[in-house]
């Protein structure tokens, strides 16, 4: 009998996403979509005609959990069309600010969001009783991220310090000591986080079958030899000799309107790709901090990995980096007696016409911002391409696979992957109600 | 006594005032303890939807689709409170309501037609009553849980009706406004933030929203004189809180 799997509202994570699956009589797939339903907000439209000032508050409220994405990766953008540098001490605080970032989201979806999966429970809540100390570890290491967004960020949820040309207030040495303090003493948890979520079941649905297309990996390529969330050039693993400068993002990361999403999708040359903490580890291994490198060896798993549902252990692995990179960050801010108070330098005398683009590397994958002003600074166009708008194709694609696995599978156990592996990119979309309804077409 | 029951939700938003509740991560446990949490769904998933106690509802109304969850919670619940200012006032998607949607489809996804069936951003009381507004952006933690506490006591409870300007005054921070002459709008906002802005050194953005009984005009003349343009400060305030300016100003 044909068939429709319907997941109006996909829970936990952030947003309104719908899965929806049609199969025909003999169970070959019809079609299979995600779809991100949140209602539009016209963020670029809001972007014209406003003085740049206003661009990053305003842009910080695409997404809460990666606001500190948004806001730092337009400001990066707007000093590029100005034309603005900034001090090593502001580079090395908002390097700080995203270790942060990407502590508070790697934590919340690897513990709250996507662990319940895999051991049958619907909430972090219910695993309470059986994983205290787990659930306890995932909230303390959650607590330190969002502690180091609200000191170097001014609040954990859409920073307000974080401005063009730095900090409003930087933050004083024995604050940055107290989190050093918290960063060490949670660090052998970040590393139990590897082993955990390395202990993990990962059915290898979403891998391509053999002769099928391969997996395309995307993901900034780091400035030096150190794995970074930050660089200028993009690397992809379906051409590992070349690099594309990120002002040439649109090659890579080209987005149409489908009928189904208010968000954009992204097809290069009409082909998914992968974005987000997989991307990077498959492509930038061998350039991770000694521990996270370590710890993700001893998981056995390894990389380049072609499953899907391993994003959740490179989050994690990830995680281990940013504690690792957070304190190295923070004893450089020490050195010398630092950090030192310091104003934002001065955007004024910078103001002209100009276009900038920026990028950089946010717990979900690549996000992209692009502006151009006018000579009085006015913002006359704006483009963002956020990670999961780029990572909604291969999201398609994966369900394909596991269909084209298990075409017998029953409804119920249909949804239930499906949710999963949805949930395994970490999709940012917004949240309300969630069902599954199964409808079978006479 | 049994445990009221409550239900998270979130219309079109960033889910950040939702988040500031993930993000209690002290009081989490002591607060899922003591409430029957029935439905969160950027939390959990398989919620039980029949009857609330409290509703917090996030985000601004846009799609048909945001309505007609937002009638079907209120039927369902005693008491509604609309948390962070996209459900209080609009919040940032209405700062272009004046603008067509044709306008904004063309600016955006390319296309005059109505993909999405979207409205103006609307607060949730232009749909249904609300009883209690917590606004912010997001929603202050310790806001939250003075409002959680007693709405548990089945009290609503007490607005901030004070500017941004005492709290500013409270950590004793220089005037950004009268000393410096910058584009703050610590005086027509609504506090409770502990002065973010203006403790880190940088001007008051108005995310709050507008404070009861603002005096807009007051505000304008003092921007005008020290060099900003009427539109220009307009703008700023109708960035959060597009109907504030509207109903005050005209």
């Amino acid at each position: 009998m044909p068939r429709t799997i319907d997941v109006k509202h996909l829970s936990r994570v952030e947003g309104h996403g719908r899965i929806l699956v049609e199969i025909d009589d003999r169970n070959r797939l019809e079609r299979a979509q995600f779809s991100l339903v949140e209602g539009p907000r016209f963020f670029e439209a809001l972007a014209r005609g406003r003085d740049f000032r206003d661009i990053p508050m305003m842009v910080s409220r695409i997404c809460a959990i990666c606001s500190v994405g948004h806001k730092l990766t337009s400001v990066l953008a707007l000093e590029d069309a100005l034309g603005l540098t900034v001090s090593r001490q502001t580079q090395l605080l908002r390097d700080l600010l995203f270790q942060g970032m990407s502590i508070e989201s790697h934590v919340l979806h690897t513990y709250f969001l996507a662990l319940p999966d895999f051991l049958g429970a619907g909430s972090a809540i219910e695993l309470v009783p059986r994983l205290p100390n787990e659930v306890k570890l995932g909230l303390a290491m959650k607590k330190l991220g969002n502690t180091i967004q609200e000191l170097v960020g001014g609040r954990a949820i859409h920073p307000v310090n974080a401005i063009i040309g730095g900090f409003g207030r930087v933050p004083t040495r024995d604050e940055l000591l107290t989190v050093r303090k918290r960063l060490v003493e949670l660090l052998p948890g970040a590393e139990k986080t590897v082993e955990i979520f390395g202990g993990l079941t990962y059915p290898d649905d979403t891998v391509p079958a053999d002769g099928a297309r391969p997996t395309s990996f995307v993901a900034l390529a780091p400035d030096g030899d150190q794995f970074s969330f930050f660089g200028r050039r993009i690397a992809t693993s379906a051409a590992p000799e070349t690099v594309l400068p990120v002002e040439e993002y649109k090659a890579i990361a080209d987005e149409r309107v489908v009928p189904h999403s208010s968000a954009k999708h992204s097809l290069p040359g009409g082909e998914p790709y992968f974005t987000g903490a997989l991307a990077r580890v498959n492509l930038f291994f061998n350039k991770l901090t000694p521990r996270a490198k370590a710890a993700a060896l001893a998981t056995g798993v390894r990389f380049p990995s072609a499953n899907s549902l391993h994003n959740n252990l490179c989050q994690a692995i990830e995680n281990l980096y940013s504690f690792e990179r957070a304190i190295e960050v923070i004893d450089l801010l020490l050195e010398d007696g630092g950090p030192r108070p310091e104003a934002p330098a001065d955007v004024e005398a910078k103001v002209r016409a100009g276009r900038g683009v920026a990028a950089t590397e946010v717990p979900r994958g690549t996000l992209y911002h692009e502006y151009e002003l006018d000579d009085a600074g006015q913002v006359v166009y704006a483009n963002i391409i956020t990670p999961t708008a780029q990572n909604q194709a291969n999201v398609e694609k994966d369900f394909g696979s596991y269909l084209h696995r298990h075409p017998e599978a029953d409804d119920a156990t249909i949804a239930f992957n499906l949710e999963m592996i949805a949930r395994a990119y970490d999709p940012c979309i917004s949240c309300a109600a969630h069902y599954v309804e199964v409808k079978r077409r006479s | 006594m049994a445990k009221p029951k409550v239900g998270i939700f979130g219309l079109t938003s960033c889910a950040g005032d939702q988040l500031v509740v993930v993000n209690l991560e002290d009081e989490l446990l002591d607060v899922v303890g003591a409430i029957d949490l029935r439905s969160f769904i950027m939390a959990a998933s398989n919620p039980v939807e029949d009857e609330f106690d409290v509703a917090l509802v996030e985000g601004s109304v846009v799609t048909a689709e945001d309505e007609e969850r937002l009638r079907e919670i209120r039927a369902k619940s005693k008491l509604l409170v609309a948390i962070g200012t996209c459900a209080v006032w609009g919040g940032i998607p209405g700062a272009l309501n004046d603008l067509g949607r044709n306008t904004l489809y063309r600016i955006v996804y390319g296309t005059d037609e109505d993909l999405f069936k979207a409205s103006v951003a609307r607060p949730l009381k232009a749909v249904v009553p609300v009883d209690f507004a917590l606004p912010g952006c997001p929603i202050e933690k310790h806001q939250f849980l003075e409002a959680l506490a007693s709405l548990l006591h089945g009290d609503l409870p007490i607005a901030h009706n004070t500017p941004v300007c005492l709290d500013c005054r409270f950590n004793e921070n220089l005037c950004l406004l009268k000393a410096k002459g910058q584009l703050c709008l610590g005086p027509v906002t609504a506090g409770g933030c502990r002065a973010r802005c203006p403790s880190h050194g940088l001007p008051c953005e108005g995310c709050h929203g507008p404070v009861e009984e603002a005096n807009f005009a007051s505000e304008v003349a003092i921007l005008q004189e020290k060099g900003f343009s009427r539109e220009r400060v307009a703008r700023a305030i109708r960035n959060f809180a597009h109907q504030a300016d509207l109903a005050r100003t005209s």
